[in-house]
């Protein structure tokens, strides 16, 4: 079979295929029409049900919550909740679970559950609670997330979202996150992108770290009473579908390399995004997407993969050995003017380009939000000065993010105040001194809106199979706004998965959970010993690391910051070359008995080329413009992101066969609370 | 690879498992043992100085204060009741003080593990390292000086005068009859410099068994204590120095 | 780019059961802009092309807040360069170097799984014990209606800060976690509901602590590699928990 036979594989009609499943799906036909173009009209087969509440979306979640059926307090313990991830909604849904009863068996490969990467939020946390006078309200919070996410989110679940943020600050506050305060002792705010008021709770520069650390703590409470059991050091290498319900998960001791069932009533995935498969990212080293991409391959479908946030102010790549593009705060926006020469060969240091021949884009583009625009605007404005040729550094690959005229206006001092930790940072890893050089910052890749399809309830298209946080979907469309990833994360932890997780146990039997050697499970045992032993079968070869390096270049490259046709079908070609040389030369030193980080590397890279080909796959397929997936043939005449609400108004998600096919499932979007319309920063 | 049950719990968190093995006296308790008993030795090391300060106004000063000593309280004490009283909670604090600083000291090597550090580089660090070989030094010194100017016996200078039997002390004499001697002079000297660093670095240590959190308490604790330190060494080992000159005789 | 030749003798230790030795290779092409970890990475890559096996070391977030990584260089946890974590260490900032030696954070509390990544869970059984607040998902009152002074929020962040790597007890020549446990006692006196537990919390913890860390001399180490910088007067935290508690004999 040719490769390119196998590339339209890929993407394949659905005739043939049984997927069995009711819900929708519209159907690629790559041969008639050239893929990503000719669709079967989405609204002509059924759709897939999202299950959300009818009626007004700002009650739609005190109405749901009413219905939720319950379990009798004392038959609680008889429940098993799996939970995978320690971050901020799996500790938080794993502590919040095990407070009400339930037995939860929580997993992270880390040492600890406090290094998940929600550690590294920086900035902050939104609630929509309305309290200072600058016209914040529950709907400005909606219409702000609804628009920053360019309609392709779920309304009701931003309305949720929305709602349950009140007391996420109390509760986050109450179990040990010492939020900034005011003189008076009230709760500090301050702004962030793509929002004109101020709702933004924080801990300088470290809200991530607070709020990780305090869910961790109430996940080691809970350990502490033995309603928790904690298994550190252990990845989730597979999910255990039986009857049609998520019963389990297969996992590997990374210290012992022994393989493990683990079963339980319900399994929730909390395991997070997947930007780490563009390599270079400002995700943390471990962070992948195995445990979200083997549950898709066991049917959970997975929703707009190419939905990726390049974040505008990361750390720009300049050497080879540089293992990440560092994020430096969106809240640095607030102060710094970001800018760019006007002349592509300005030779001179920026101190000395005088204000004429400097051109502030983003404020010149965008007067009514200026620095502080959404991250997708801000990202592709910046690669378009880059590409341009208009690019700062010695690589040309990065803008400037000024400081001097905050600094005259407002003091070193304060300055040091807000952002001391970060210039320290930026001082650390670049050397220079962003107090009197201006820094140097690039589009990095950073949070991912795509992640498993969930309902309103946060179930996957497989029973039982819950998801929370990044690794899903729900929230932001195609762009996420600054500080409602932590929100999100604490929602779907504290305030939505203990809720809705007891609803479908509610309907389990009570009766002990699948037994370790159902059939089930020693196929998943059996499959996954089988990709480490394939893995592991070649004596020489290349580093899993080189390969991962390689995937992120034709991601960065193919489906970046923006995309066409025309790079998305070389990224799907060279993808399929990757796949096939991987496999044929990855080398995984030592043995699979004991910690191995080679063998770790390895089987994520594996899962993350597979996502990258959803990913490109998904791309492709969206002919229109949105938020963070900007396509370069569908944009205004002023270069601004063309969406197309006629045929594209809803999310893709998709399925994969066995066979490695991709079939894209249609769940329509409407939007009541807050009308369609362009999204607008000038 | 083997499987094994979720039952086995492999790879789990263990929880409280150190629990077993926690020893007792608790560290806290030894800590506290030796922040109090050290509390009483910087006492006594400070009368004991203020005292010494005598010799400064000749041997009248020196020994109607050391036969003061002995009868302190009395007609309600019985005579060196006083003095008994304080050589027993001196006695009992040594003990307990040096107990604990080897237990703890002992307990640090264990939890430390077999890989130690090279060059510890602050100030701090040295003078903590110096605690237990200072303190050792201090406690061999005790028993040299009780000997010498106390009981007269071992060590003492060949001119010891015991004391007369209607009480008189002749404290003064002995003093010059010892530190005439150089090494005996040398080595008060040193032992006055290791028991400075011993109080600056325990006086500090107190502040953190005793939980002075405040940043200005810190501040003038640590002041204080080198202050205690400074006045120790230069009220004690001057003595010895000035008469190895003859300035006193 | 200018690179520089640097004489690496790094730890290897098979399992947790073997003995463990130095090995040396060189990297000859470091540049100064290498994180410590990134000459490790480079370092790991060279073994791989010899057909040796990599090292095995922890990190993850590569900023330093995670906490997961920390190795010693030349007897320094973390390395040379005071209060930064091992990720942040740039070659630029250690001077005239040629030859480093990296091991791993050593402590007994610390068993090495593997070259230079060790187990810390030892800290996660301190927190487990009394490092928690008993407040249930829900039930927390407004959190503007609990005031708290904005200097009390400034100094319970400075020691919330902790990111819980373990180089202050790789640091301490005693093997003690005070700078750690009493960064979290600290922190949780000032906050609300924090304060209701605090005699509990402290007895807890210094349990915790014996059972597994050293005592505290006051070797002030802890302070000097602390990524975090939190300063000493969380080890006094402690015992001020600890005694408060005991005068009390109540709860909170």
């Amino acid at each position: 079979m040719s490769l390119r036979q196998r590339v339209k594989d890929a993407i394949t009609s659905a005739s043939g295929t049984k997927t069995g499943a009711a819900a929708a799906r519209a159907v690629l036909d790559p041969e008639s029409a050239g893929m990503g173009k000719a669709l079967v009209s989405a609204r002509r087969v059924p759709k897939l049900d999202a299950r959300v509440p009818e009626g007004d979306a700002l009650t739609a979640w005190d109405r749901r919550r009413a219905e939720y059926r319950l379990v009798n307090p004392a038959n609680r313990r008889k429940y098993t909740v799996i939970v995978v991830g320690t971050g901020l909604a799996g500790s938080g849904a794993a502590a919040a679970l095990a407070e009400l009863g339930y037995h939860v068996e929580c997993f992270t490969f880390h040492d600890a559950p406090r290094r998940a990467h929600s550690v590294a939020a920086q900035g902050g946390i939104n609630a929509a609670r309305a309290r200072k006078i600058d016209g914040d309200s529950l709907r400005r919070f909606i219409t702000d997330t609804v628009k920053g996410g360019d309609f392709r989110g779920r309304e009701a679940d931003v309305a949720r979202l929305a709602e349950e943020s009140v007391r996420v600050i109390d509760h986050m506050q109450a179990i040990g996150a010492p939020f900034a305060r005011e003189y008076g002792g009230q709760l500090a705010t301050r702004s962030f992108g793509g929002v004109q008021v101020s709702r933004t709770y924080y801990t300088r520069g470290q809200t991530g770290q607070q709020l990780q650390v305090a869910a961790a703590q109430a996940l080691l409470r809970q350990v502490h009473r033995g309603s928790v059991t904690l298994h550190t050091r252990t990845e989730m290498l597979d999910l255990i579908v039986a009857d049609g319900r998520a019963q389990g998960i297969v996992t590997r001791d990374l210290r012992t390399g022994e393989l493990g069932v683990h079963t339980g009533h319900a399994v929730v995935l909390a395991t997070g995004g997947y930007g780490s498969v563009y390599f270079h990212s400002t995700l943390a080293m471990n962070s992948n997407a195995t445990a979200t991409w083997r549950a898709h391959r066991r049917g959970a479908y997975f929703a707009t993969p190419s939905y990726v946030q390049f974040h505008p102010t990361a750390l720009p790549v300049s050497s080879h050995w540089q293992s990440k593009t560092t994020l430096m705060s969106e809240s640095l926006r607030n102060d710094g003017r970001i800018w760019v020469p006007k002349d592509p060969d300005e030779k001179r240091p920026p101190g000395d380009i005088p204000e004429a021949e400097r051109d502030y884009y983003l404020e010149r583009r965008y007067p009514a939000y200026g620095n502080l625009t959404p991250r997708d605007i801000a990202s592709r404005a910046a690669r378009t000065e880059i590409e341009a040729g208009r690019g700062v550094g010695p690589l040309k690959n990065s803008v400037y993010l000024d400081f001097r005229d905050a600094i005259e206006r407002l003091g070193r001092d304060v300055i040091a105040e807000r952002y001391g930790n970060l210039f320290e940072m930026y001082h650390d890893a670049t050397g220079e001194d962003p107090y009197t050089v201006p820094m140097r910052i690039a589009p990095g890749a950073h949070f991912t809106m795509g992640g498993l399809w969930s309902d309103y309830d946060q179930m996957t298209s497989v029973d039982g199979l819950f998801v929370g946080g990044e690794a899903g979907n729900n929230y932001h469309g195609a762009n996420r706004l600054g500080a409602n990833s932590l929100l999100s994360a604490c929602v779907d932890g504290w305030f939505t998965l203990p809720l809705s997780v007891p609803n479908y146990l509610a309907g389990v039997s009570r009766e002990a959970p699948l037994a370790h050697d159902a059939p089930e499970a020693v196929e998943a045992l059996d499959a996954v010993r089988g990709r480490i032993d394939r893995l592991m079968q070649n004596e020489t070869g290349t580093r899993p690391a080189t390969f991962h390096r390689r995937l992120g270049e034709i991601l960065y490259r193919g489906c970046g910051v923006s995309r066409s046709d025309a790079t998305l079908r070389t990224a799907l070609t060279e993808l399929a070359e990757l796949k096939e040389e991987f496999w044929q030369d990855v080398h995984v030193a030592g043995s699979g008995d004991r910690l191995n980080q080679e063998l770790e590397r390895a089987g994520r890279v594996a899962d993350f080329i597979e996502l990258a080909e959803l990913m490109v796959t998904d791309a492709l397929d969206r002919t229109e413009s949105c938020g963070a997936h900007f396509r370069e043939e569908f944009a205004t005449p002023e270069g601004e992101a063309q969406r197309n609400d006629d045929e594209w108004c809803f999310v893709s998600a998709w399925e994969t066969t066995a066979e490695g096919r991709h079939i894209r499932h249609v769940e329509p979007l409407t939007f009541e609370t807050v009308p369609l319309q362009t999204r607008d920063y000038r | 690879m083997a499987v094994v049950d979720a039952g086995k719990r492999s790879g789990a968190h263990q929880p409280g498992a150190g629990a077993a093995a926690r020893p007792r006296p608790s560290t806290f308790v030894l800590k506290q043992v030796m922040a109090v008993t050290g509390v009483i030795f910087v006492g006594f090391v400070f009368v004991h100085m203020i005292g010494n300060l005598k010799v400064y106004f000749g041997a009248e000063s020196l020994d109607s204060y050391a036969t003061w000593l002995r009868r302190v309280g009395y007609p309600l004490i019985p005579h060196q009741g006083v003095l008994w009283a304080l050589r027993v909670v001196l006695s009992v604090s040594l003990l307990a003080h040096m107990w604990a600083a080897i237990t703890l000291w002992l307990r640090g090597r264990r939890a430390r593990g077999p890989h130690r550090r090279r060059r510890p580089a602050t100030f701090s660090a040295r003078t903590a390292s110096w605690m237990l070989p200072g303190g050792l030094a201090i406690a061999v010194f005790v028993v040299v000086h009780i000997l010498d100017l106390t009981l007269g016996a071992g060590v003492a200078a060949s001119g010891h005068q015991h004391a007369d039997p209607d009480g008189t002390v002749h404290a003064y004499a002995n003093l010059v009859a010892s530190f005439s001697r150089p090494w005996m002079a040398v080595f008060y000297v040193v032992i006055m410099l290791v028991v400075a660093f011993h109080i600056e670095h325990g006086v500090r240590t107190l502040m953190q068994d005793f939980g002075a959190t405040g940043r200005r308490l810190r501040k003038i604790w640590a002041v204080v204590g080198g202050a205690l330190a400074l006045a120790v060494v230069l009220g004690n080992a001057l003595i010895p120095v000035l008469v190895l000159v003859g300035v006193i005789s | 780019m200018s690179t520089m030749r640097v004489e690496i003798e790094i730890w290897r230790q098979e399992g947790p059961e073997d003995r463990g030795a130095f090995e040396t290779h060189v990297v000859e092409d470091a540049t100064p802009e290498m994180s410590l970890l990134e000459l490790l990475d480079r370092l790991n890559d060279q073994l791989a092309e010899q057909g040796i096996e990599p090292i095995a070391f922890e990190s993850d977030c590569r900023e330093g807040v995670c906490g997961a990584c920390g190795v010693t260089v030349d007897d320094r946890p973390h390395g040379p360069v005071p209060n930064t974590p091992s990720c942040r260490q740039h070659l630029r900032a250690f001077g005239n170097i040629s030859r480093l030696r990296i091991e791993p954070l050593r402590s007994a509390a610390f068993p090495v799984i593997r070259d230079l990544v060790v187990d810390r869970s030892a800290m996660d059984r301190v927190i487990e014990a009394g490092g928690t607040v008993d407040v249930a998902a829900g039930t927390a009152p407004d959190a503007d209606d609990l005031l708290v002074g904005h200097d009390d929020a400034e100094v319970a962040l400075d020691f919330a800060a902790c990111i819980g790597c373990g180089a202050c007890v790789a640091a301490c020549p005693n093997g003690a976690a005070h700078l750690f446990a009493g960064a979290k006692l600290a922190h949780l006196a000032l906050i609300p509901h924090g304060k209701m537990q605090r005699g509990e919390r402290g007895h807890a913890v210094l349990n915790e602590l014996d059972a597994e860390f050293g005592p505290c001399s006051t070797y002030g180490e802890c302070v000097t590699v602390c990524p975090a910088g939190i300063p000493l007067e969380a080890v006094a935290a402690v015992h001020r928990e600890g005694l408060r508690g005991l005068f009390r004999g109540r709860a909170d």
